[in-house]
């Protein structure tokens, strides 16, 4: 359908729409025209996507500006997700347009993703490799410009990649024709057309209208630096299933560093002197010109071919400057990585556990080592110029010499927002020493800075990011538009109910004292089985912890309640692989197609938790076992909690509790698509009784959650779940159009009245004004209203 | 090649194989080979018997020995238990009809084995050759017989159908009591009672057909105490299950016994091992590990536990992009401190092995359904269009708008025009309709303002609604008050007459045109049977009196009986009328 928002027409693929989604898009041309941020929660499964991506692309295709969409997503299947629902959105504008010229438009567009070489690649030996490190560091050796010159001048004395040689011969910016092309379509337009998927898309990410592409590539400087770099500031970027953006943040800016990795990184620093001293005697000009050019500073950026690793700091104010002389000769600087190197190891022998800032860390290395806080910033270039001009390959084996160059060059660099956390021991318990330099990033807004600095528009959306006021705390800006759209529905397509105790009155609950009592297990156990019973198809269980599950599912063995669960259902369980993982998924999908039904079971912020959609038979019923609180033992997690305590006055509880809460919303707002499909949720465990865990949820599912379903047993939620399923089995009576759809008629109802409102307040407020100075003689048209003239005939 | 009707695995001489019946040949193939190395023609079948093991025995075969060869040839049923024996069941069947055609002389061109079933029928049923068309073949093939099944009726198979309306009878109360009522009773025939109900007969036979899937549970053989002994019992299906789900049990199976072990001393020493205890699904057998002896044989089968993160047995097959989870992990370097020990996957090595084997015995189960090769193709089959259904929202489509199958008529063109002669004569003159409307709606907002409502028309009304409200109350109090016996009386009337009427009007109205069902009645039968229940029927308002009578007499109303049973009397009397009409009008109709 077609319909205008104000002055801009959107074309929407579909013949109705929901109200929600009228009014996300409202509001996100709001946020569009205003240049400003935007934070929206649209409930699971009501097309947020498709909305987003059919407003974007009018607003495109209207305004002359062109202002580039970067669309991050959190998972490849999400990546894959989108482009397909791009592709689509992009056929039915073709469809719809009137004239020719029009359809030449959007034909033109461009729509690209973008992933890593490991997925991407298509060289027949060079994508067998099982790592992606390896597959980068292959794909480098065959593709730099040093190994290509020399390749092509002298043909056969390097390996090079025909597909990236290929893709040399064609023009510029004209790689691929114009169109939508989702990861699988490039993979075989790279196949059919003998030419390298990876960088036809890096080559082609300037030309294209929309990117789609994870967070880490926008906020992971060590990527973004690479990636992102040639973005214009009116790019409308988007992070699309944003609910754990804080932790993508976070990540982006920790290191961990252990022994093994430290006699690895000193392994790699006697490889590279070794290579000087080669060098040194064979073509000593290289060195010479290198520390010339590190004189002027470390501007010239590398091509992609060339780049292997990035400076983990956004780089603005790190680029201009010379690079201290201390560390500008070849061998100056392997002597201070190995200093380094050796003072790290040392500090690993403590059998303490120490916690400490950068700053104090930075003055016990300088008292130690004389190491200098400048020369340790600019460690991560160096290293990258010094491998560049070594004319190194299989880079991948010096990866942990870069993790340790890339931590030098972060702690140099922040003072506040981090800790450095030395663990001796992975447990408490634990007796042998197996220490972890954990340097975590305690903000957020760290990572996140650079991208509202420089994007004039950004929306983060997702379908549970309750409490909507958190994240700008969290992350430091100030959104324009912050709002949550409620469900309409004709009728309950979801029941969310909360278990507290078991049929035998015996409360359930994942808190870490009863979490492995047989009682507690047991009646956890029987939950699933009786709703084996009764839910058809797919039934997806989500556990608090892997550590949890793990050891559920060995009890519920012994005990006899998985072979019950046998009976009705096949069952599944996520491993530690993700292929594995994957294939169990596929499986168990078509154990759920095939009518035999399967239980899987999986883990709260686990592999499967995100990306994947359980909709329609896939899912009928999502059990959460407990609540899924992170493991407040954790070092790194206390730190944080205390930094946002007193940075951010939020307190322990409450970002605990959010944290836990919107988690589980994700797990079970996984099971809904559309509003003709249908599920069960439910909330095993005593703590979601409590009315302020359950505020934290998202308004559309809370507001569906009645007193009685929020204190269950077992035996009282089944009856409940029963009775739903046979309502819910009748066909809807009462036609949806109109309250929980909406045609084009209904639109334009709605914006006549939106309209008609405006006015009238404008009208109230014109009124008034020129009302007021005579207050009280307003007697308007005689006090009598419709209604009251129509009794006064009826009397007669 | 003439495609087989009916397949099986088993094994001849030992080596594993497939044995198909097809038109003309009984053939085996040997796994692996293209060409049949056994292979007997129908017209050579002149066997002298078939033999069988028996029901129960430990392996299920069949022996067939041949005039010209003595020896015969022995192939033993390999598949799960209950499917060998079904399989032998079904070839036997199928044997003994090639076998009595060729005795009885009738020298039938071997290629229409399954095309004359009506002759098989009179050899092997020995029933009455009927007219039939549609005809139940004792024994097919499982694709086959469903569809056939479908088709054809059940109904003409006496023994086969004698079960099934026992069966339908036995699981609906009602249709037994009027059955008991008519049948037993004498008033209709059985095949009369049960014309026009083909329909349930079919629905059981259908449901009794399902084949039970195969059970879920993991094969945990357990010990039970039998006569105060611990013991673990080996049936043939356990076994048989073993062998599916560890294949190496059934590779040490197959290398040790006989030769190094007997079949007994093989499971004993296998329930001993280490083998078994790895394979039982519990972590508890770790700790029991001590206990277990070595054993030199089953100790070579032993493999390390897949208990590393990375599964032993890796698959590089590749998955639909939607669910691919390895791709995400892929999709940027790793970043980020390392979790916290509750969010480590695999922390708990014991339970990793347990964990595979159940998503492998989920998946071995679906693939034993479905087949593994489909899900291979569908992988890289999954296009565009797949991924466009996953993510698409259908409420939001326009249903209404869809074009519907369009209409094919004979004559079309004669029925729009004739349609549009008749419109035509009527066509509105559109301009002088406008000004006639308009005229008439001068002067509307006169007669607006004369507009008055009656003050009396509302009363009325509202007078007419409570006095509407307060008889259905009334009534409602005095309703349900039938005592019970009169009650029951009323009813059985009820539903005597009912099925007197199907069945008349059964009778007098032609069979459906596209009815499978061939009922054997011809028009004679027809009118006969329309006759006898009419003659039924003349009788419903005797019974009606009767009750009415009763009624009476229980000091209930009469006139309340008599309305209640008055729609059975309408019905009847409508019958008897129409059966009347139609003896003046044509006295053909007979």
């Amino acid at each position: 359908m077609k319909f205008t928002i104000d002055d801009l027409p959107v074309i929407f693929p579909y013949d109705r729409i929901y109200p929600e989604q009228y009014s996300y898009m409202c509001d996100l041309k709001r946020t569009l025209d205003a240049s400003g941020h935007c934070v929206l929660e649209m409930p699971s499964g009501t097309g947020k996507t498709v909305s987003l991506l059919s407003l974007i692309v009018s607003y495109q295709q209207f305004y002359p500006t062109k202002r580039k969409l970067v669309y991050c997503s959190r998972t490849v299947p999400e990546i894959e997700k989108a482009l397909a629902e791009l592709k689509r959105l992009m056929d039915y504008r073709i469809q719809c347009a009137e004239t020719e010229e029009q359809k030449e438009k959007e034909r033109g567009f461009y729509g690209l993703g973008l992933t890593s070489r490991k997925n991407l690649c298509i060289h027949p030996e060079v994508s067998k490799e099982k790592k992606g490190k390896v597959v980068d560091a292959r794909c480098r050796d065959m593709t730099n410009s040093a190994a290509c010159q020399k390749g092509r001048e002298n043909p056969g004395s390097v390996e090079l990649c025909d597909w990236h040689e290929n893709l040399g011969k064609l023009e510029p910016g004209n790689l691929i024709p114009p169109g939508i092309w989702t990861l699988s379509d490039v993979l075989q337009h790279g196949r059919d057309s003998k030419i390298c998927p990876y960088f036809l898309v890096r080559r082609m990410m300037p030309f294209v209208d929309i990117i789609i592409y994870s967070f880490h590539y926008l906020l992971d400087p060590k990527v973004a630096e690479q990636v992102s770099k040639e973005l214009s500031k009116d790019a409308i970027v988007v992070f699309d299933e944003a609910h754990n953006i804080d932790n993508v943040c976070i990540e982006s800016l920790s290191i961990d560093l252990t022994r093994p990795m430290l006699d690895s990184a000193a392994r790699s620093v006697t490889r590279l002197g070794d290579k000087i001293e080669e060098i040194k005697k064979t073509d000593a000009s290289k060195l010479q010109d290198e520390y010339a050019k590190l004189v002027e500073g470390l501007q010239d950026a590398a091509s992609d071919e060339d780049a292997f690793m990035a400076n983990p700091v956004l780089p603005e104010d790190l680029l201009k400057e010379a690079v201290p002389g201390n560390i500008r000769k070849a061998e100056h600087f392997v002597a201070f990585l190995k200093r380094f190197v050796e003072y790290l190891k040392t500090r690993m022998r403590v059998l303490h556990v120490v916690a400490e800032t950068p700053l104090s860390f930075l003055q016990h290395l300088k008292d130690i080592t004389y190491i200098e806080r400048r020369p340790l910033r600019f460690c991560a270039e160096r290293l990258q110029s010094l491998v560049r001009t070594l004319e190194l390959n299989r880079i991948d084996e010096f990866s942990s010499l870069q993790k340790v160059a890339s931590f030098a060059t972060l702690v140099a660099t922040y003072e506040k927002g981090f800790l450095l956390i030395l663990e001796p021991f992975e447990t408490d318990n634990a007796t042998v020493p197996n220490p972890i330099f954990h340097f975590t990033c305690l903000d957020p807004a760290i990572a996140i800075r650079p991208v509202f600095e420089r994007f004039g528009s950004v929306v983060i959306t997702s379908g549970t990011i309750s409490p909507l006021d958190m994240y700008p705390k969290m992350l430091q800006f100030t959104p324009v538009v912050q709002e949550s759209y409620q469900m309409t529905l004709t009728r309950n397509s979801f029941l969310p109910l909360v278990i507290t105790r078991g049929s035998d009155q015996v409360a359930v609950s994942s808190r870490f004292e009863v979490r492995n009592d047989p009682a507690v297990v047991r009646n956890f156990g029987s939950i699933l089985i009786e709703y084996s019973k009764i839910v058809p198809d797919g039934i997806v269980a989500f556990f608090p912890s892997y550590l949890y599950m793990e050891s559920i599912v060995a009890a519920w063995n012994d005990m006899g309640i998985l072979n019950e669960v046998w009976k009705y259902k096949l069952i599944f369980v996520e491993t530690p692989d993700a292929n594995e993982t994957s294939i169990a998924l596929e499986n168990y999908r078509r154990a759920c197609d095939n009518g035999r039904g399967a239980v899987l079971l999986s883990v709260a912020r686990g592999k499967v938790s995100e990306g994947i959609d359980f909709d329609h038979n896939y899912g009928r019923a999502v059990i959460m076992f407990g609540v899924p609180y992170q493991y407040t033992e954790s070092r790194i997690l206390k730190a944080r909690l205390e930094y946002l305590r007193d940075q951010y006055r939020i307190r322990e509880s409450e970002f605990l509790g959010f944290d836990a809460m919107r988690n589980a919303a994700q797990c079970v707002g996984r099971v809904l698509r559309g509003k003709t499909d249908w599920g069960l949720m439910v909330f095993a465990d005593k703590r979601f009784a409590r009315a302020d865990k359950r505020a934290k949820l998202p308004k559309w599912i809370n507001q569906y959650i009645t007193e009685t379903a929020s204190n269950l047993s077992t035996d009282m939620a089944l009856t409940l779940s029963k009775l739903f399923m046979r309502t819910i089995s009748q066909n809807p009576n009462e036609n949806q159009t109109g309250i929980s759809l909406w045609t084009l008629e209904d639109v334009e109802k709605h914006k006549a009245k939106q309209k008609a409102l405006v006015l009238e307040e404008a009208e109230k407020q014109q009124r008034q004004q020129q009302v007021e100075p005579m207050d009280e003689d307003d007697y308007g048209d005689g006090g009598l209203d419709d209604s009251m003239l129509a009794d006064i005939d009826l009397d007669v | 090649m003439p495609s087989p009707t009916l397949t099986a695995k088993a094994s001849y001489k030992k080596l594993p194989g497939l044995l198909e019946l097809t038109s003309a040949h009984l053939q085996w193939t040997q796994d692996g080979k293209k060409a049949p190395s056994v292979r007997i023609s129908h017209a050579d079948a002149s066997c002298k018997s078939l033999f069988c093991s028996k029901e129960g025995a430990a392996q299920v075969r069949l022996k067939l020995a041949l005039v010209s060869d003595e020896a015969g040839h022995n192939f033993t049923f390999t598949s799960a238990h209950p499917t060998a024996l079904t399989d032998r069941e079904k070839f036997k069947a199928e044997l003994t009809n090639i076998i009595s055609r060729n005795r009885s002389g009738v020298s039938t061109p071997a290629l229409t084995t399954p095309t004359t079933p009506s002759l098989a029928n009179t050899l092997t049923n020995g029933a009455p050759a009927r007219p039939i068309l549609a005809h139940v073949r004792p024994t097919l093939s499982r694709t086959v017989s469903t569809a056939s099944e479908a088709r054809g009726s059940p109904v003409n198979d006496p023994t086969n159908d004698f079960q099934l309306r026992k069966r339908v009878l036995l699981s609906t109360p009602d249709l037994a009591t009027l059955h008991r009522e008519l049948v037993v009773g004498g008033h209709i025939s059985e095949s009369e009672f049960w014309e026009g109900r083909e329909h349930l007969l079919l629905a059981q036979a259908a449901a009794e057909r399902q084949k039970r899937g195969k059970p879920g549970q993991l094969v945990d053989p357990r010990p039970q105490t039998v006569d105060g002994e611990i013991k673990i019992v080996i049936t043939p299906q356990l076994v048989h299950d073993i062998f599916d789900e560890y294949p190496v049990v059934a590779k040490a199976y197959n290398e040790n016994v006989p030769k190094k072990l007997s079949e007994a001393e093989f499971w004993k020493r296998y329930f001993q091992s280490k083998l078994f205890n790895a394979h039982r699904a519990s972590i508890r057998s770790a700790a029991a590990q001590h206990v277990v002896k070595d054993d030199p044989i089953f100790d070579k089968y032993l493999e390390k536990d897949d208990d590393e993160l990375e599964p032993r047995r890796l698959r590089d097959e590749g998955v639909d992009m939607f669910i691919d989870l390895g791709a995400t992990y892929e999709d940027h370097g790793e970043t980020g401190n390392e979790k916290d020990v509750t969010m480590q996957a695999g922390k708990q090595k014991a339970v990793l092995p347990l964990i595979r084997k159940f998503n492998e015995h989920s998946g071995r189960l679906l693939n034993a359904v479905l087949g593994d090769n489909t899900n291979k193709r569908r992988r890289i089959e999954t296009t565009l269009e797949d991924h466009y259904t996953q993510i698409d929202l259908e409420d939001l489509h326009d249903n209404q708008a869809s074009t519907g199958i369009t209409l094919n008529m004979q004559d079309r063109q004669r029925y729009f025009e004739g349609r549009s002669g008749q419109t035509g004569q009527d066509a509105v003159n559109a301009k002088a309709a406008t000004r006639e409307m308009t005229d008439s709606l001068g002067g509307w907002s006169h007669n607006l303002s004369q507009l008055k409502i009656e003050r009396k028309a509302g009363d009325a009304a509202l007078n007419g609604m409570t006095q509407n409200v307060a008889a259905r109350l009334d009534d409602k109090l005095r309703n349900n008050d039938i005592p019970e016996g009169l009650f029951r009386q009323m009813r059985t009337c009820q539903t005597a007459a009912n099925e007197f009427l199907r069945q008349f009007w059964l009778a007098i109205y032609p069979p459906p045109a596209d009815s499978q069902i061939l009922s054997a009645s011809t028009p004679a039968q027809k009118a006969q049977k329309a006759t006898k229940m009419i003659g039924y029927l003349e009788k419903t308002p005797e019974k009606v009196e009767a009750i009415v009578i009763a009624a009476r007499k229980e000091g209930f109303d009469p006139v309340r009986a008599q309305t209640a049973m008055k729609p059975v009397l309408d019905a009847v009397n409508k019958a008897i009328a129409f059966w009347r009409a139609r003896n003046i009008k044509g006295p053909g109709a007979r």
